[in-house]
């Protein structure tokens, strides 16, 4: 699904992707682990293209995405949420959402001043589906509210919502757990579950060991910038190097 | 109160209400922190004038040099001036909004503005210099007679339709999807970017949309005023839209005309009363004037970040998606 190919990214002589190469599998959740410091968000950032690569390739799909802006890989599919929260804060939780709903007629200048009766039935089409995702994901009583007000764990959801929105092929998680309450961390573990289920395809970089032992097909690992290692979770404690680089404690 | 002194109370008010409309659209609602406004309104100015003026070869008309001169008629000069403010913001735009962060487009942008007043100030052939144009024939002038009450009045409805034609235009701006992604796109520019928004593309249009309606503005005021010089357009000017936006409430186009007859209009216009006091040395209240503006701007940014009317909190009734036909929208 997504083939990356000695990808590097430097910064003034510092290598915080060095030649990392890896292939996400289509319909599976991929970990990507690795110590504070080896470059996964890096990557990730990479990856989507919001961060541009010093040097390597990217097929999403069949299709080279290499030159692409972020903009345009996130039109393919290739969506992204960030480390630290991003929400839109003067925008209610249900604008979050449909902001990022693709194809809305009244998304351009001229569709705007054409007004209402020229997109309407766009913007009835989509708060329907952002109603029916919130449902799921037990956000609807918070619809009307502030996305800035929200706690750190909704802040989680309501990104991963807003990605879906964009009906992605490819979903790129960074550190969906980190800063959440353990319960909401568990309800987000179930709702990726749901969506690996219905086929969705997910990178997922993560801390919590725990949540990528259930929930990830397979491994890689990352250490100063260099791939160290991949394969299931129960492989990867099994090799001495990894242990001693990342896995001790 | 004299029908002169209204007429200029109310055509102020409504130029500066189109402006703080505009600079509302870019820096309230999309983020741009345009530093440079006054420079497209100045362009609109200039343009409007050398469109309506006949050319610097003319009899009454040689005292001064610039280029054109076209004599053309009403509404003409006044569609230029909105042609030519938007023309101006695609290549300051694209040097402007594609690589650099907001924080430096602002300095970028405050650099434009001082660099174009220096250039056209200095420039004496191009638009006569520091001295300005003068004598730019008013609109309809050759059908009343500019001196009365009437063209007052008729010069006070033609800036009103202006005046709701911006509204009507920002309105639908704000309140679509587009206008949701900007906003979007002012909190979060690179979580936007990530959701498939070209801030570019975002960003360009709203500085052409903004630069048009400035450029607008300033062909409303030189025909009223019939006079436009560089000593009309420094970059304080800018500031004072910024207090007025800031004041009424960023985001909201209504906050945006409250800023405008708070700031600019009352806020002036109260501070010129003063001069009549005679209080302090004679630079005194103008100088005062300055420090007051820095302090309202500084006491809403400390007490009231959202302004006098803050942006408006959507709500979607239940059952819109199924066809309710209201817009829920309140404050």
């Amino acid at each position: 699904m997504l083939l990356a190919t000695d990808v590097h990214r430097h910064f003034e002589g510092m290598h915080a992707v060095d030649g990392v190469s890896l292939e996400v599998p289509r319909g599976q959740i991929t970990g990507l682990i690795g110590p504070n410091g080896a470059g996964k968000s890096t990557f990730m950032a990479v990856l989507a293209g919001t961060m541009p690569a010093t040097k390597g390739t990217f097929v999403f799909d069949g299709r080279d995405v290499t030159r692409m802006p972020a903009y345009r890989r996130a039109r393919l599919g290739l969506v992204r949420t960030f480390q630290l929260s991003s929400e839109f804060a003067r925008l209610t939780v249900l604008e979050n959402l449909l902001v990022a709903a693709p194809r809305h007629r009244g998304e351009s200048l001229l569709g705007a001043l054409l007004g209402p009766g020229y997109w309407l039935a766009d913007e009835r089409r989509i708060v329907g589906e952002a109603r029916r995702l919130l449902k799921r994901f037990g956000m609807s009583a918070k619809e009307s509210d502030y996305a800035g007000n929200m706690s750190g764990g909704q802040k989680r959801l309501i990104e991963i919502m807003r990605a879906l929105m964009l009906h992605p092929r490819c979903l790129l998680l960074d550190e969906p757990m980190s800063g959440v309450h353990p319960r909401v961390a568990d309800e987000i573990q179930g709702y990726l579950h749901d969506l690996r289920r219905d086929g969705l395809t997910i990178l997922m970089v993560e801390h919590e060991l725990h949540f990528v032992e259930q929930l990830c097909d397979s491994v890689f690992v990352m250490a100063q910038g260099k791939l160290i290692g991949s394969g299931t979770m129960a492989s990867l404690r099994r090799q001495q190097e990894i242990v001693d680089a990342y896995l001790v404690g | 109160m004299n029908t002169y002194y209204a007429a200029n109370l109310l055509i102020f008010a409504g130029v500066d209400i189109i402006a703080c409309i505009a600079l509302n659209l870019q820096f309230g609602v999309s983020g741009i922190v345009n530093f440079a406004f006054i420079v497209f309104q100045a362009a609109g100015a200039y343009t409007a004038a050398v469109l309506s003026m006949p050319p610097d070869t003319a009899a009454d008309y040689s005292f001064q040099i610039y280029f054109g001169g076209f004599n053309l008629p009403f509404p003409l000069p006044w569609i230029g001036g909105a042609v030519a403010g938007a023309l101006l913001a695609v290549p300051i735009g694209l040097v402007v909004l594609r690589n650099l962060r907001s924080d430096y487009q602002a300095i970028a942008l405050l650099v434009t503005s001082i660099i174009a007043n220096t250039v056209i100030n200095n420039a004496r052939p191009w638009l006569n210099g520091a001295a300005g144009l003068a004598l730019v024939p008013q609109p309809l002038q050759d059908q009343i007679d500019p001196a009365t009450d009437t063209y007052f009045y008729f010069y006070i409805g033609l800036t009103a339709i202006c005046v709701g034609l911006v509204w009507f235009m920002a309105a639908r701006i704000v309140n679509s999807p587009f206008g949701r992604t900007l906003r979007a796109m002012r909190d979060q520019e690179l979580a936007a970017t990530a959701l498939g928004k070209n801030p570019v593309a975002l960003k360009m249009t709203m500085f052409i949309v903004g630069g048009a309606i400035a450029g607008l503005s300033g062909a409303i005021l030189v025909g009223f005023l019939t006079v436009w010089a560089p000593s009309t357009w420094l970059y304080p000017e800018t500031i004072i839209l910024f207090a007025a936006v800031i004041v009424g409430g960023r985001g909201n186009n209504l906050g945006a005309v409250l800023g405008a007859l708070l700031v600019p209009v009352g806020f002036e216009e109260v501070t010129r009363l003063l001069v009549n006091l005679n209080i302090g040395p004679p630079n005194f209240i103008p100088a005062m004037e300055w420090v007051l503006i820095g302090l309202f701007i500084l006491g809403f940014l400390w007490f009231r970040p959202e302004g006098v009317r803050p942006e408006g909190h959507k709500v979607f009734p239940e059952g819109f998606e199924s066809g309710v036909r209201v817009l829920g929208e309140h404050d």
